[in-house]
């Protein structure tokens, strides 16, 4: 009870410090007249925070409700493969221009494959790096030559 | 309109497009039936191919690839006992047993057939309300726009699953984020931080994928590694005669399914709640008014027709306020919104002016998908059972690619990548907040529109507030948006909770 009561503690926080964020950045901008370019944003920055303050109170004021809503649930996540995944991506993403499509998305698939597969079944080495290089050079060439996208070609410039 | 249908139907009947929307269909179906796969996926994935193909095209295959993820969930629902979208819940408390006992082949014989009706008739619908929706919408000024984009925030933050606030938190922080980029009126940069790729604020396709597919990878892989095969029931449909049951069943089934094809039609033209919530809403409507109430839940027919006829009839009923006002529904709606402004057409009133042969053209597409969708479910069923085999830690990273390329394909920006990464953080946020992602995107969409006709409403009349409260229309639709909150916190306050809730919460 306690846990979820937190839980919804911390979301009207975000929701609050994501209300008064924007506040902040709203006041920076520029002002002409009463209805102008920064009315609507005082507007969305007032109703957010009027939605984390709700928040707020409902976290505090609903323990009982706790016990059955769905977030009671144990959180049995895998934060550890979320965090891989992720960093997976952005790396993904950060090496796309400077590696090319084709090899960064290669290194990208074979890794990720190994990281999401399950507990239960082998990591297949050979399989991972066949499907990795098929599908990203079917993905090049199907972009590249058949709708005319170019998708950065980075070490791999001379084949465009 | 025959005329128009007429070449509708010409210009669909192409080989080129026929192939398209068989393909589309097929890539929907198996989207629709391995769950954690979506429609919105399916159609983010295939936009980037539609960039060199003419809007007829292009916008036909997005349509099958909508009609095929609807009426897929039905095969893992019957199969699997899970459902492949939210828009079948339903399906598996009959499709389950039915499987158990052996009537497997029957269950998906009358999901399909009862998929095809349903949206067979929303089509129709849409046929016949949407030319004259369109017709009436176009003396709408900045006032009722202004009065419409309100009513449809309201209704989709407060009907969203979850709680009203963050229901409304989810819709405000959608406008938030629309109002970075160039301001409406005083043409000032908003929230661009100096960033020149911010000048025209984040694109609607970014913003989808991100929250939809990317979140959706990020929360499998919460799982990835803890997941076990789902065994699939095995069906033979090649025993069975005509499509599993009789025709006397099938007249039996026509109060039930006319009933649940209503509800679908009503629910689906309603911003903010579609398939997800009129599936459980018939299926509890065929339950009461059924002469054998017991039976439901243990395998009978009308817990399949109820809930796959309205999830279907939904897809013509979201299909209106998108095609005759630019509005979506929900987030598939919204990406096909996203889909047709890649090829320059601004859905809206004028579109029925202004195109009206491509207008026709995609209502053609939708019947063709909605047979196609008959033909390849029913007799292509055995090779769809084989692709719910398919390991998702292989396919989930293979659509991540994709997501990277439709992303990079926009305006060849590798920014746009980022945002989709920026996006499914935020997505996968809100999935551990308990926050509909759905009001964010509506939010996202509609926000730039209540704000620009907002202001050139405040311009019209002088800058008098009245102006939308003596507009009929708008002051409706005003007066709708605080009845619909005022309403939903009475039952909030009351504490009463709906029977789909409950079915949801079992």
């Amino acid at each position: 009870m306690d846990r979820v009561n937190k839980r919804e503690l911390l979301i009207g926080i975000a929701m609050l410090g994501a209300g008064l964020v924007y506040l902040f950045l709203t006041m920076g901008l520029p002002r002409k007249a009463f209805i102008d370019a920064a009315f609507v944003p005082y507007l969305l920055a007032a109703g957010m925070c009027v939605l984390g303050a709700l928040q707020l109170l409902s976290a505090r004021r609903s323990p009982e409700a706790d016990g059955d809503t769905p977030a009671a649930a144990k959180d049995s996540a895998d934060y550890a493969t979320v965090g891989k995944t992720l960093g997976l991506i952005i790396g993904y993403i950060a090496l796309l221009e400077w590696v090319g499509f084709p090899l960064a998305t290669v290194a990208y698939l074979y890794l990720q494959f190994i990281v999401l597969t399950p507990l239960s079944q082998k990591v297949a080495h050979g399989r991972y790096l066949l499907i990795a290089v098929l599908a990203s050079a079917l993905i090049y060439a199907l972009f590249r030559y058949g709708f005319d996208l170019m998708l950065p070609a980075g070490l791999l410039g001379f084949i465009e | 309109m025959l005329e128009l249908l007429q070449h509708g139907f010409s210009a669909v009947f192409s080989l080129n497009i026929m192939v398209l929307v068989t393909l589309g269909v097929a890539i929907g179906i198996v989207f629709g039936a391995v769950p954690g796969l979506t429609a919105v996926m399916a159609i983010a994935l295939c936009l980037p191919l539609t960039f060199s193909m003419g809007p007829a095209a292009g916008l036909s295959l997005l349509v099958a690839l909508y009609i095929g993820a609807t009426s897929g969930g039905l095969i893992s629902a019957i199969l699997l006992k899970i459902p492949g979208t939210p828009s079948s819940i339903a399906t598996t408390f009959d499709g389950g047993p039915m499987m158990e006992n052996g009537e497997g082949a029957k269950a998906l014989g009358v999901g399909v057939v009862f998929s095809f009706l349903g949206t067979m008739f929303s089509i129709a619908a849409l046929i016949f309300i949407a030319p004259w929706l369109a017709k009436a919408a176009l003396s709408f000024g900045p006032h009722e726009y202004f009065g419409i984009a309100i009513f449809s925030l309201t209704l989709i933050a407060t009907l969203s699953t979850g709680s009203m606030v963050k229901g409304l938190f989810a819709g405000v922080v959608g406008f938030v984020v629309s109002t970075v980029g160039i301001a409406p009126v005083d043409a000032i940069r908003r929230f661009t931080f100096g960033l020149p790729n911010l000048n025209s604020g984040f694109d609607l396709l970014t913003v989808l994928v991100g929250m939809f597919a990317i979140s959706e990878i990020i929360k499998v892989a919460e799982n990835a590694r803890h997941e076990t095969r789902a065994t699939v029931g095995g069906v033979s449909m090649r025993a069975i005669k005509g499509f599993g049951f009789s025709i006397k069943e099938l007249f039996e089934q026509i109060p039930n399914a006319f009933r649940s094809a209503l509800i679908g039609l009503g629910i689906g033209i309603l911003p903010g709640i579609g398939g997800g919530t009129s599936n459980l809403v018939a299926y509890i409507a065929a339950k009461k008014r059924s002469k054998h109430p017991e039976k439901f839940g243990k395998g009978c027919i009308d817990g399949i027709v109820a809930p796959e006829t309205a999830n279907n009839a939904g897809i013509g009923g979201a299909m209106i306020p998108l095609l005759t006002l630019g509005i979506p529904g929900d987030a598939v709606t919204a990406i096909l919104l996203g889909g047709f402004m890649i090829h320059g057409i601004q859905p809206g009133p004028m579109l029925f002016v202004s195109q009206g042969e491509l207008v026709y053209t995609i209502f053609a597409a939708l019947i063709l998908a909605t047979i196609l969708m008959l033909v390849l479910e029913f007799y292509g069923l055995r090779i769809f059972i084989k692709l719910l085999a398919v390991p998702k830690h292989i396919l989930l990273p293979i659509i991540m690619v994709l997501c990277v390329v439709g992303a990079f394909g926009l305006s060849s920006r590798i920014f746009d990548v980022w945002t989709i990464v920026f996006f499914g953080l935020l997505g996968y946020g809100f999935v551990k907040g308990g926050i509909p992602p759905a009001p964010f995107i509506i939010g996202f969409i509609l926000g730039p529109m209540a704000e620009t006709n907002f202001r050139r409403g405040l311009m019209l009349s002088d800058g008098s507030f009245m102006g939308f409260l003596t507009s009929p229309i708008s002051g409706s639709f005003l007066g709708l948006a605080v009845a619909v909150i005022v309403w939903h916190l009475i039952v909030v306050l009351r504490g009463k909770r709906s029977e789909t809730a409950e079915i949801l919460r079992a």
